[in-house]
């Protein structure tokens, strides 16, 4: 009986690994998980893709949303290379993952398709995903050299996640993404894809569970809406002041710089600081929440095409009403 | 513990090697480890039920011993009314209490007059407790019609009523298959084991691939029927065949795969229905436990066929009836039930009810016939047609989605409510049902292939499948555990 039953689970062993090759060659050969750039910090201590990377972003677990992504020399998706001057027009989007643009072909993000309307004008789109305000203006003090060189200036902005640190820190957790073991575990496409698609949720979470477990645990008493008001609105205060803090010290163009928000999910009180202190912004909550269509992907709340679109509209629209940037022959 | 959950991919392994390793000597001792892993299984689900399972088994227990030494008739029909009292009492409690006050509650009031709904209650519907009941009633029925001597053995006969693989959904065994092989000592066999874990993968398989793809699109149709056109409503009660089909046999292959890995044989619950020529032939091969345990205990007692045609008529009905709503407290089982006592009674009574018991469609054939392909095509409608009303909410409901189908008759291009492609779910279930017609002959492997590569291939792709389809967002419930 002892020899059956060892058979029959050195078979099924034999079986799960020759399983999960083959489902590794099928997962490589029918390109069903996301390719990852690698990251790096440069001498500036900004943090962004190691340049000229090629590969594919993929959504789903039937390459639901399937794009190209290329890292150009400065570390940003882009299709084109970033060289401002001061004879061409030149405009950055700076943001997160929504500008970083890796749910759609390079070759169609939200900067080519504002130089398809605005030809005379170069779009540079400085987009990775996680920056928050305080990456954002590093990021521009860094390279101050090419971005006095740039005519204007958009920064996207999430009021509720890019505004928690006052200043500046190299966010170690990100980068220690580049660990040997995760480069390591990365190369399993079949891992990458088996994660992406929450198949692996269960079990940690199941470790999760067993960790806490051992863990004392904490009365958490119902919150009053009181209380949640009065959080939120130091939560406020904390992030006004971290605005201020970081243009304090980074400083801010606010005749070449124009934040880009969702005002719908914007706090009054920023929005009235913006007005009260003329900084410029696009609102692109009336056009979105206008749209029939969905804005967002499938699985992922990222734009989709359509709402790439619609911010490419909002963005061009902007642009046309700054003098500085407006044709000669206009 | 579902058997779709990671909960049951820990304690499966550890309590079939537990088993194997520890409790081989005594089938005493098997048995107690398996009743202690069956009520650590259910107890998962919500300990307080257990009492029920134990009432239930320590009722039929004794029952049954009194059944067997009562000298006369009336004694013997006296025990057997207390089981049978206990039991439905049990499941009408649980099951059809608030139903029977609903519907009185609204029979009163087309009267007209109005009594408040106080005495409805908030009651829990125990899992598994239609399957459980059905089982231990069998028990005692078949001492009372001296089909079966009483077992003295506590500890196997509490097994036979919790075996954790079919507890919650069965199979419905009957104790002269399963007490017989839980009172006899299991030995560990290779081949049984290896087929078991074969019947697990191809039931995960149809639990993940086929029916809870399948569910959002299915659900997302009848919660808005009437906002749809007759080609989308047909779409969504066709996928809600393939819905049922996959989750109800996926669960019964998954329960038959791990009692083999105890060394216990379940009977078949499903013989791939979807090719069934004719309605009589879907319910020899459509939820097999149920319909044997129907006409052994209700259409045979009540005299089967071997009564006039008319008598037989009405047993007919009745188990049809008493089939829809052992399915649920609602009308809409009740109706379905009906359907299906309508659909099955002419071909009872033009002879044919029998005719293809002992054969499968394209026997010694690579391909159906023409013929072959319409009889298949109408009795899938047919059937088809029947679970508007098994999966509508309310009778009221149902017949309007009918209503919608024909006052609307018009084609639509559907879109997922999710925005997913929608030929990936038609490609699937075409691969799905020519692989089912090639496995047709034996429910019981699903990969027989002589070719060790070919299998490996099939494998492969099966898991693949899963990947492709795997969505934890969606609730990945068992449709059945409602029953």
């Amino acid at each position: 009986m002892i020899h059956d039953m060892k058979k029959l689970i050195l078979k099924n062993i034999l079986y799960f690994f020759l399983i999960l090759l083959s489902l590794e060659v099928f997962v490589r050969v029918f390109h069903l998980s996301k390719d990852t750039p690698t990251r790096f910090l440069d001498n500036n201590k900004v943090e962004k893709w190691a340049p000229n990377q090629n590969g594919f972003s993929v959504t789903g677990n039937r390459r639901q949303n399937f794009s190209e992504y290329h890292i150009n020399k400065s570390g940003f998706n882009s299709y084109r290379d970033f060289t401002p001057t001061k004879d061409k027009k030149e405009v950055a989007l700076v943001g997160d993952s929504f500008i970083e643009g890796f749910h759609q072909n390079y070759y169609n993000s939200i900067g080519k398709k504002i130089e398809n309307v605005l030809p005379e004008i170069e779009v540079y789109e400085y987009g990775y995903a996680g920056y928050d305000f305080a990456d954002q203006l590093h990021l521009i003090h860094a390279y101050k050299n090419q971005f006095d060189l740039i005519d204007h200036v958009i920064l996207g902005i999430k009021f509720s996640n890019d505004l928690t640190r006052p200043e500046y820190k190299v966010i170690t957790e990100r980068l220690a993404l580049e660990s040997p073991l995760n480069k390591l575990l990365k190369k399993s496409k079949l891992l990458v894809y088996c994660k992406s698609i929450g198949i692996l949720d269960p079990p940690q979470k199941l470790v999760y569970k067993l960790t806490n477990l051992l863990k004392q645990k904490r009365e958490v008493n119902p919150i009053s809406n009181a209380e949640i008001q009065r959080i939120r609105q130091k939560k406020e205060k904390i992030y006004l002041e971290n605005f201020e803090s970081l243009i304090m010290k980074y400083g801010y163009d606010k005749k070449r710089y124009t934040l880009l928000l969702d005002a719908s999910t914007t706090s009054q009180i920023f929005l009235e600081y913006l007005e009260a202190n003329d900084y410029r912004y696009i609102d692109f909550s009336k056009q979105f929440e206008a749209s029939k269509r969905s804005t967002t992907l499938i699985y992922d709340r990222h734009w989709n095409n359509h709402g790439r679109e619609l911010i490419a509209d909002v963005i061009t629209n902007h642009l046309n009403q700054i003098d500085e940037l407006a044709s000669p022959l206009e | 513990m579902a058997f779709n959950s990671l909960d049951f991919f820990i304690f499966l392994p550890i309590v079939f090697l537990a088993y194997w390793l520890f409790f081989t000597k005594k089938t005493n001792h098997q048995n107690t480890f398996i009743l202690v892993a069956s009520y650590f299984f259910y107890g998962l689900w919500d300990w307080r039920f257990l009492f029920l399972i134990i009432a239930s088994t320590v009722v039929d227990y004794f029952v049954g011993q009194y059944i067997y030494t009562s000298d006369t008739t009336k004694e013997k029909k006296k025990w057997l009314w207390i089981s049978i009292i206990f039991n439905i009492g049990l499941l009408g409690f649980f099951k059809y209490y608030n139903f029977f006050i609903d519907s009185w509650i609204d029979f009163i009031s087309l009267t007209g007059y109005e009594i408040g709904n106080s005495w409805t209650l908030q009651i829990i519907l125990p899992v598994g407790i239609s399957f459980y009941t059905f089982q231990t009633m069998s028990y005692s029925l078949d001492i009372y019609y001296k089909r079966l001597t009483p077992t003295k053995d506590f500890i196997s006969f509490a097994t036979f009523v919790s075996f954790f693989p079919q507890l919650v959904a069965g199979p419905i065994e009957r104790a002269s298959n399963l007490l017989s092989q839980i009172s006899a000592k299991k030995v560990f066999n290779y081949a049984q084991c290896t087929a078991g874990v074969k019947l697990i993968v191809w039931g995960l398989f149809k639990k993940v691939v086929i029916a809870d793809s399948i569910a959002p699109i299915v659900d997302d149709i009848f919660a808005n029927y009437s906002e749809y056109p007759a080609s989308t409503l047909i779409l969504g009660v066709s996928l809600f065949s393939f819905q049922v089909y996959g989750d109800f046999s996926g669960y019964s292959d998954i329960a038959i795969g791990t009692a083999k890995l105890f060394g216990i044989e379940l009977m078949s619950n499903f013989k791939f229905p979807n090719f069934s020529r004719n309605v009589a032939e879907y319910w020899q091969r459509w939820h097999i436990s149920l319909s044997t345990w129907f006409r052994h205990y209700v259409y045979i007692p009540l005299g089967g066929s071997r009564v006039s045609k008319l008598k037989s008529v009405r047993n007919i009905i009745i188990i049809f009836l008493v089939s829809g709503f052992w399915h649920g407290a609602n009308w809409t089982f009740i109706a379905w039930g009906a359907i299906h006592a309508a659909l099955y009674i002419p071909v009872f009574l033009m002879g044919r009810n029998r005719i293809y018991m002992n054969t499968t469609v394209a026997e010694n054939k690579w391909f159906p016939s023409i013929t072959e392909i319409l009889q298949i095509l109408c009795t899938f409608s047919l059937i088809t047609f029947s679970r508007i009303f098994f999966r509508s909410e309310s009778i009221t409901d149902a017949f309007g989605f009918i209503k919608q189908i024909c006052s609307n008759f018009r084609f639509e291009t559907y879109e997922h409510p999710l925005g997913y492609r929608m030929i990936d779910y038609f490609i699937l279930l075409t691969i799905f049902t020519i692989y089912e017609f090639r496995i047709r002959r034996d429910e019981r492997s699903p990969f027989k292939f002589k070719s060790r590569v070919t299998r490996f291939i099939v494998y492969t792709i099966v898991i693949l499948g899963m990947l492709l389809f795997f969505d934890d967002n969606i609730d990945r419930s068992f449709i059945y555990f409602q029953f």
